[in-house]
């Protein structure tokens, strides 16, 4: 077996007290709960408001999440990993909730589904150079033309350090469906970091 | 870490370890990279460059504060804990411990019963022995054994009948009409059917009707008893319930249709369910047939020879994974024993076990290979 890195060991470590916290959660332990609902809340948070805007909607439906686990606590399964499970429940909740109002307020959400809206923004004063701050707004302005799935996918996998299973489990989709997701975000940002590049750099100062 | 050497910018943007190091440094992490920029003084440049970039361009994410979000943590936990309050309540007086659900509950129960005995006292339908052997135009002749000891019974076409203490039966005084030779049971009988094709032998037990064309084999039926079974020594005979609906087609038909049984087997009829089963008769015994005896007899022999000796001996099949049993060798004399102790000798030896399934032996084994 190929020797784990300081920061696979780091990261296997934080993922293996998370599941502890779960196992110890389903065998009814209200402080590992607890400590669960803490460490994931801000993720779950962030993640809800990708999909609807409304903060306490978004709590109502984080609080129903970690309930209804509390409620089947018996016939989970304590090996699953609990991040990508909490997620995948916040988004079947959210979906539920949106075709609900779709079905109550007759075609008023023209939608099909709801959508992940992710806006990606940059902080500029974290940069130094002037090129640099154009660099990084023409690469948010990229991001942001992703396609929403793609973004999802992005989001998932560089912002919350998410593995191909896990993102496929949140998603609800293959392995395969996240790996050509990602695939062509890459594709397209790629392409477009060249041109950014040769731009930033061809701009006078 | 040596993949960093020839890094762009815009590769160390999108590096997983890279981001990581950047958005959730720890300690571990920083003294990483920390060593390997000062090996690498020239990446100085783009590690900060690309630092900052991935600081800088993060998902707009509404903002939650701490005490806002220990608030709603807060909130879920209560709610939890007044769930698990409700629930040990709601365990302290279960719904069904009240006491009118319990009277009720008792009431039912009296209902059911009375009901059941209702039902068991209930005149039963059947047609017995009496309304069948009324039913016969012919002139009949009706032996009753009233002694202590079997009856044997000549009839006119050769057959043997041997009838049990406290059964009787009737039969026409000759055959001389007629397609087929019927006769009327009631209690235990062995018949030793002579041979005629053209005029098949009928046995007509209470619900069971049995068609021969020539062999022998026991019928067993008791008005007072729970079952009406037919056991066949040799030959085949077949067997339905006088009930079937195809009942008249194949009781005319050359062929023998219905329920084959054939020697060591026998069919049950449960007058309960009105279920008709096919087992093996109780304790098998060698078909009488090749007129030597069988060999029993084996050393080191596979286990298909010993069960296909035992297959022709008692004229029983006897299902079994050859591919995985046959690896098996079996060193044992197994004369005189019963085929059910020869089974379980057998099964010992190999490690596998049996079940008698509708009237035919299946073996179980996982084979003995690793041995």
């Amino acid at each position: 077996m190929k020797p784990l890195t300081r920061s696979e060991l780091r990261l296997s470590l934080y993922l293996e007290e998370e599941q502890k916290l779960w196992r110890e959660m389903l065998a009814g332990d209200v402080t590992a709960f607890e400590h669960l609902i803490d460490r994931t809340y801000d993720l779950l948070f962030h993640y809800g408001t990708k999909f609807n805007s409304d903060r306490e909607l978004i709590k109502d439906c984080i609080q129903d999440v970690f309930l209804g686990v509390w409620e089947k606590k018996d016939a989970l399964n304590p090996e699953i990993p609990p991040k990508p499970y909490l997620l995948a429940s916040l988004r079947r909740r959210l979906h539920r909730l949106a075709s609900r109002l779709r079905m109550d307020c007759m075609d008023y959400y023209t939608e099909t589904d709801i959508v992940f809206d992710l806006e990606f923004s940059a902080e500029y004063q974290l940069i130094e150079s002037e090129n640099d701050r154009l660099l990084a707004s023409r690469m948010t302005e990229m991001l942001n033309e992703l396609p929403k799935r793609q973004k999802e996918a992005v989001f998932l996998r560089f912002y919350n350090d998410m593995e191909r299973e896990e993102i496929a489990l949140v998603m609800d989709i293959q392995p395969q469906s996240v790996s050509n997701l990602l695939q062509e975000a890459f594709k397209f940002i790629k392409l477009h970091w060249k041109a950014i590049v040769s731009l930033v750099l061809a701009l006078p100062f | 870490m040596d993949r960093y050497r020839d890094f762009s910018l815009g590769e160390f943007v999108w590096d997983k370890s890279f981001r990581n190091w950047v958005l959730n440094p720890t300690r571990e992490d920083d003294e990483t990279w920390q060593n390997w920029l000062a090996a690498h003084p020239e990446k100085r440049e783009t590690v900060e460059r690309a630092r900052q970039l991935v600081l800088s361009i993060r998902p707009a994410n509404a903002s939650l504060s701490n005490p806002e979000k220990r608030k709603a943590v807060e909130r879920i936990v209560e709610r939890l804990e007044a769930r698990n309050a409700d629930r040990s309540e709601e365990r302290q007086l279960p719904w069904y411990t009240g006491r009118m659900v319990r009277i009720a509950a008792m009431l039912v129960l009296l209902a059911g019963f009375a009901w059941l005995f209702w039902l068991h006292h209930q005149e039963p339908k059947v047609i017995g022995y009496d309304q069948l052997v009324a039913g016969v135009k012919e002139e009949m002749r009706e032996t009753v054994n009233t002694t202590g000891r079997p009856l044997m019974i000549n009839l006119e076409d050769g057959s043997r009948i041997t009838l049990d203490p406290g059964s009787k039966m009737s039969y026409p005084a000759h055959f001389n009409g007629g397609s087929q030779r019927q006769v009327f049971l009631s209690g235990k009988a062995f018949f030793d059917i002579a041979k005629d094709p053209s005029k098949p032998f009928f046995v007509y037990a209470n619900e069971l009707v049995t068609k021969v064309l020539g062999t022998s084999f026991t019928v067993r039926s008791f008005a007072n008893e729970q079952e009406v079974s037919v056991a066949v020594k040799t030959g085949k005979v077949a067997v339905f319930s006088r009930e079937d609906p195809e009942a008249a087609d194949k009781q005319s038909s050359r062929e023998l249709t219905g329920m084959v049984i054939e020697p060591n087997q026998q069919v049950v009829f449960v007058r309960k369910t009105v279920k008709i089963t096919k087992s093996l008769v109780p304790e098998p015994e060698v078909v009488a047939d090749a007129g030597t005896a069988p060999n029993f007899e084996f050393d080191e022999a596979p286990v298909s020879t010993v069960f296909s000796a035992l297959q022709s001996a008692y004229g029983i099949d006897i299902i079994y994974d050859k591919n995985v049993m046959d690896e098996c060798p079996i060193t044992a004399t197994l004369t005189e024993m019963s085929l059910y102790e020869k089974l379980d000798l057998i099964c010992k030896a190999v490690d596998a076990s049996y079940k008698s399934i509708d009237g035919r032996i299946v073996v179980e084994g996982k084979g003995c290979r690793n041995n």
